[in-house]
This record gives C-alpha cells, sequence and structure tokens, in this order.
C-alpha cells in the first residue's frame, strides 16, 4: 500500500536543524491494522503526516500504491488525501459551524471528478452504523468528544478512502470511550479491508493493533523503551 | 453539475459566516455601500443637472443670441470655465436703453429683453411657485413658445403696461384644472393682477412649463422696480446673418459698457461651456466619492485577514481532507466578493430611493452605467483588496494551520 525509503524530515529552530524523521524506511501493507508508537517528540505525528502526504520529506521517496508521491504538485497531492486517505486526530478536528452530517460531507465538496454515489446517502449509512444519526443536523460542539470522533471518523470514511490515519484518536476521550473507538477503527479494518495505521503513546492502545512500530527520536527502533 | 455544486457549497459558507457575524457584515460593507452611494448618486445628479441644463437651451429657437451680463463665455480669452464663476455677479446691468439700442440692428429679426423671477401665482383657489418672465412678443418666437389655448400678448399690450399673461402648460393645469379654464382667468403675482390670455403648449420643460410670460413694461411696476434685465435674446431667421448680429451688438454695447462687463453668445458656445463645466465637476465629485471605496475595499481587506486567522485550524481541516490551495483561495475570495456585492447592491438600493426622493423637485437620473459601475466596481473591490488575505490562507501549511488554536 504505501513504503517508505530512507524518508528524513527535518525543521530549523534558527539555525539548528532538528530532525523529526531520520532516515526510516517502512512498509504498510493493504488491509494492515498497525500501531506506530513513541513518546511525544519522537517524530511518530511527523512520520503519520508524511505517510498522510500532509507534509513533504526533507529527503527520501514515499511510495503509494507503487507510485512516487514524494514530489507531486499541491492538486495531485490534495487529491490523494481527498480519495485515499481518511484521518482521524487526538482534538477531533471539525468544524464547529458547521452540523454534524456537513462536518461528514466536507471531503465530498473537494472531489474533482463525479461522485461514483449519492454524497448524502452515503454520510448518513455511515453516521446511522455509528449511532449517531439521530445527531446528524446538530453542530459538534453540543455532542460529547465520543460522538465527535465517531463524526470524524464518519467525516473520514465518506469518500471510500484505502487508508485511515489516526493521530491520538483516544488521547482527549475517557478509556471506555476510547475502547469504543478502537473498536470501531477494528471493526473497519476486519469488514471492509480499510487499511488502518493508529499513531499513539499509549501501550494499551498500541496493543490492540496486529502490528507495532516503534519510533524514538525520529527513527524506528526495535523495542520501545 | 459539480461546478455547481462547488460554488453553491462556496457561496452557502460564505453566507453562513455573515449570518453568525450580522453586525460585523454590515459594517464591514458599509464603506463599500457609502462608497457606491455616492458614486451613483453623484453621477445621477449630475447627469440630471448636465441634461437639465442642456434640456433648457436646446428648447431654445435656433440661430439664438443671448447677450448676459458678465463675461460668461470668455471666447476672447478662452478662459470659459474659469470664468464662468464671476459671470452673472458682476458687469453689466442691461436696461430698456440697451434693449433699443439692439432692436436698431436689421439684421436681427427678433429681439427680446429678459427679466426674470421665481415667485408665488395664485389663483383664487391654489398657489403655486412659478418662473416669472417679463419680455416682449418676439420672445415665443425666439423661444419656440407655441399656444394651446388663447392667444399671446402684442407689442401694444407691452407699450400700454397692460396686465395680460401667457401661462405654461403645467401651472396652468394645477391651478385652473385645464388650459381652457386657465384663459380669461385672473392670477395674482406680487401685488399684480394679471388676466391670463393664452396658455403654451407643453414644452417638457420645467422652467417653460411653470412660467408665467407678461410684458416686460409691466414687471417695471414692483416686481422689477430696478428695470432691469437678467438677459438680451436676439435671433435672426438667416444662419448666415449671426456673425453680423454678434459683431453689431458687441459694438453697440460698447458704447455704454466695458469689453468684460458683458457677453455675446451663441447658443452653442453656452452649451460647449456648460458641458466642459460638468464634466470636470463630475469627474471631481466621482474622484471623492472614489475614495470611499477604497477606504471600504481597505476595511474588506482588514475583516478578511482577521477572518483568515479565525479560521486558520479550519484552514487546516480542509486542506486535510483535500482541499486544493486554490479551493482555499476561492472559498476566501467568494466571501470577499459577497461582502463588497452586497454593499455595493445596499448602495444601489439607497441611491435608487434618494433619487427616486428628490425627483420631484430635482432632475436626477439614474441610468445604466450606475447600476453597471456599482456591479464592476463593487466585484472588483472585493476581489482586488480579498485577494491578498485569501492568498495568505491558500498558503498556509496544512500541518501548522491544523494545529492552530
Amino acid at each position: 500500500m504505501i513504503k517508505l525509503e530512507n524518508v528524513s524530515k527535518s525543521y530549523y529552530l534558527g539555525d539548528e536543524e532538528v530532525k523529526a524523521v531520520d532516515n526510516i524506511n517502512l512498509t504498510i501493507k493493504e488491509k494492515e491494522f498497525i500501531g506506530i508508537l513513541g513518546s511525544s517528540g519522537s517524530g511518530k505525528s511527523t512520520l503519520m503526516h508524511l505517510i498522510g502526504l500532509l507534509e513533504q520529506p526533507t529527503s527520501g521517496r514515499i511510495l503509494l500504491e507503487g507510485k512516487d508521491v514524494s514530489q507531486l504538485k499541491d492538486i495531485e497531492l490534495s487529491k490523494v488525501r481527498n480519495r485515499k486517505v481518511g484521518f482521524v486526530f487526538q482534538s477531533f478536528n471539525l468544524i464547529n459551524r458547521f452540523t454534524v452530517l456537513e462536518n461528514v460531507l466536507l471531503p465530498t465538496k473537494y472531489s474533482k471528478e463525479p461522485l461514483p454515489f449519492d454524497p448524502v446517502t452515503r454520510a448518513e449509512e455511515l453516521l446511522r452504523r455509528f449511532g449517531i444519526s439521530e445527531r446528524k443536523s446538530f453542530f459538534p460542539n453540543k455532542i460529547s468528544g465520543g460522538q465527535q470522533q465517531r463524526v470524524a471518523i464518519a467525516r473520514a470514511l465518506v469518500m471510500h478512502p484505502k487508508m485511515i490515519l489516526a493521530d491520538e484518536p483516544t488521547g482527549n476521550l475517557d478509556s471506555k470511550t476510547g475502547d469504543e473507538i478502537i473498536n470501531i477503527l477494528k471493526g473497519l479494518n476486519k469488514e471492509f479491508g480499510v487499511t488502518v495505521v493508529i499513531v499513539t503513546h499509549e501501550h494499551d492502545v498500541a496493543a490492540k493493533t496486529y502490528r507495532q512500530i516503534y519510533i524514538k527520536d525520529g527513527q524506528t527502533v526495535d523495542k520501545y523503551l | 453539475m459539480k461546478l455547481r455544486n462547488g460554488w453553491l457549497h462556496l457561496v452557502k459558507t460564505a453566507l453562513e459566516d455573515f449570518k453568525r457575524n450580522k453586525v460585523r457584515t454590515l459594517l464591514t460593507s458599509l464603506g463599500i455601500m457609502i462608497g457606491v452611494l455616492s458614486v451613483v448618486l453623484l453621477i445621477a445628479l449630475g447627469l440630471g443637472l448636465k441634461n437639465y441644463i442642456k434640456g433648457q437651451f436646446e428648447s431654445l429657437g435656433a440661430n439664438l443670441i443671448i447677450i448676459f451680463p458678465g463675461n460668461i463665455s470668455g471666447s476672447e480669452d478662452g478662459g470659459g470655465v474659469a470664468n464662468f464663476g464671476s459671470g452673472f455677479a458682476g458687469g453689466a446691468k442691461f436696461d430698456e436703453k440697451d434693449y433699443l439700442n439692439l432692436t436698431r440692428i436689421s439684421e436681427a429679426d427678433y429681439v427680446a429683453p429678459m427679466y426674470m423671477k421665481s415667485s408665488i401665482v395664485e389663483s383664487t383657489t391654489d398657489k403655486k411657485i412659478g418662473s416669472i418672465m417679463g419680455t416682449n412678443e418676439d420672445a415665443f418666437k425666439l423661444m419656440n413658445i407655441e399656444i394651446e389655448e388663447g392667444s399671446v400678448f402684442d407689442k401694444n399690450d407691452v407699450q400700454s403696461r397692460n396686465k395680460n399673461g401667457v401661462l405654461g402648460n403645467n401651472i396652468a393645469e394645477q391651478l385652473f384644472g385645464s388650459p381652457s379654464d386657465a384663459v380669461g382667468n385672473i392670477v395674482r403675482v406680487d401685488d399684480l393682477r394679471i388676466r391670463i390670455i393664452g396658455v403654451a403648449k407643453k414644452k417638457g420643460d420645467r422652467e417653460m412649463d411653470n412660467a408665467l410670460i407678461i410684458p416686460y413694461r409691466t414687471t417695471f411696476a414692483s416686481l422689477n422696480p430696478d428695470k432691469t434685465f437678467f438677459a438680451i435674446y436676439l435671433g435672426t431667421t438667416n444662419e448666415d446673418n449671426v456673425p453680423v448680429v454678434k459683431e453689431k451688438a458687441k459694438d453697440i454695447l460698447l458704447k455704454r459698457y466695458k469689453k468684460d462687463e458683458f457677453s455675446v453668445t451663441e447658443q452653442t458656445e453656452i452649451l460647449s461651456t456648460v458641458n466642459q463645466i460638468f464634466t470636470i465637476v463630475n469627474a471631481i465629485l466621482v474622484a471623492i466619492g472614489s475614495i470611499s471605496l477604497i477606504v471600504g475595499g481597505i476595511g474588506i481587506m482588514n475583516i478578511m485577514y482577521a477572518t483568515v486567522t479565525e479560521r486558520t485550524k479550519e484552514v487546516g481541516i480542509r486542506r486535510a481532507v483535500g482541499a486544493t490551495e486554490i479551493d482555499i483561495l476561492r472559498q476566501f475570495l467568494t466571501e470577499s466578493l459577497l461582502l463588497s456585492l452586497f454593499g455595493g447592491i445596499l448602495g444601489l438600493i439607497i441611491a435608487s430611493l434618494i433619487v427616486l426622493g428628490i425627483r420631484a423637485f430635482f432632475p436626477a437620473s439614474l441610468n445604466l452605467l450606475a447600476v453597471v459601475i456599482s456591479f464592476v466596481v463593487s466585484s472588483a473591490i472585493g476581489i482586488f483588496f480579498g485577494v491578498f488575505p485569501a492568498r495568505r490562507a491558500a498558503k498556509l501549511p496544512p500541518i501548522e494551520a491544523i494545529r492552530y488554536e
């Protein structure tokens, strides 16, 4: 599905170069359910942004379905994000002035080609599946955190992506609700074969995935210490 | 379908934001509103006044030479516009002697002195403001005044100071109901009782249609104790005689007045002077109005920068779900465009209402040009001043934007 070859990403803090991701080689196969585990500042979020094409690597290649995507232009990158990847964030990142349904529909507004499905039907079906269809006309700040994260997952799924990238999806939730969210993601992987990558610093969250990658100081390590 | 959907989403997003920030939206578009309002209004007033004055002159007969006091056209030194202000104020005060001297020009077929004053004209039942014109029988020929009912006064009426008058069509209808009812009736002006012997046909000229034309000697009683005239009109039936008449008139007047105390002008010269003046005045007024448009545009830019900052996180979210830089640019441009257009339309509506309101007593007219200008200018301002904030939003790095709190 996606392959990283010698990928590095550095930032400049003043004159000082900081390597957030340092020469990582990584392959994520289709239909995997995978956890990227690292402490804060380990570079795991940057790694996720690179996989999700939200950032471009400083060096190295990223191959998506065999195609090098590390040097694509904004329009092509946006298209890949729109079609192939769905993001789920720690702080939900819903737009508060839009209703739940409108938030779920947001990615469909940016499709440059006609959609092979009816957006509203698709969005409502997803909301129903996650048990929040009666909340569809609510604004995000009027529903609970668990419900907001379900809306975010529905939004991530609306375009039928091949891969879901979840950055600390349970970070703002209590453990029970967090477990429910992980189970939803697990269900999606099992039922529809969606590739799911969960980035987390919590061992017990990572433990629910089928494969774990440990990150420390921007590099993959064999064992998380 | 897809494109329409995209624009619908953009417009809907913008309108929803306006709804949430009603006061801010209104205040932001206020600048554009005032700008468009003033520009449209100035054009309407300027064009209206220009057409009105043009119409006044054009309704006069052809081959008309008008002698005014003061240096109005400045045809001698070419400073027409510059001298206009000092025109009527200084200079000669024509009297009956000047008029009689001018009648001796053999090439001038018609010579008419002209006394003018706005005054209240009363019938037994009603009263209206009319323009009192004291002149002679030649004036009807000079100014193409045709009679609908009754007749005009003659030379004898002028000589004998008879209190016979001809009413304009509008004022006759307003005072007496119809032109035919007016003839034979009496109107009062100051302490004069004038018998209406004729009513003129409608000319479509406010001044002439509300005129009361009486023999100039009749005005000498109480209306015009100085026995002076505002102007003297000369006319020839043969166009070729116009230069001769002008020369002779100048020679006659120079015996009593200095060169710059009067001006002898043809109708066409006056028209071009009026045109020149109004073109300049209009340009200045529109330039002043444009300043408020620019200030309004800066207001929009300011608010759009604030909006971009406020929605940094939203931009990040949209970028994450697949919005391109151009999508983001378009979103903010739509917003500033709508904001500006909203102000422009509001300004146009208010300007139209004002024009409708003052139409009764001022010849203002709205034209297509004003409407087109309001739309084009406000769209252009919305886009021009919106493009900088929109570019800033589009260039935000997605990751930094999404982390913005």
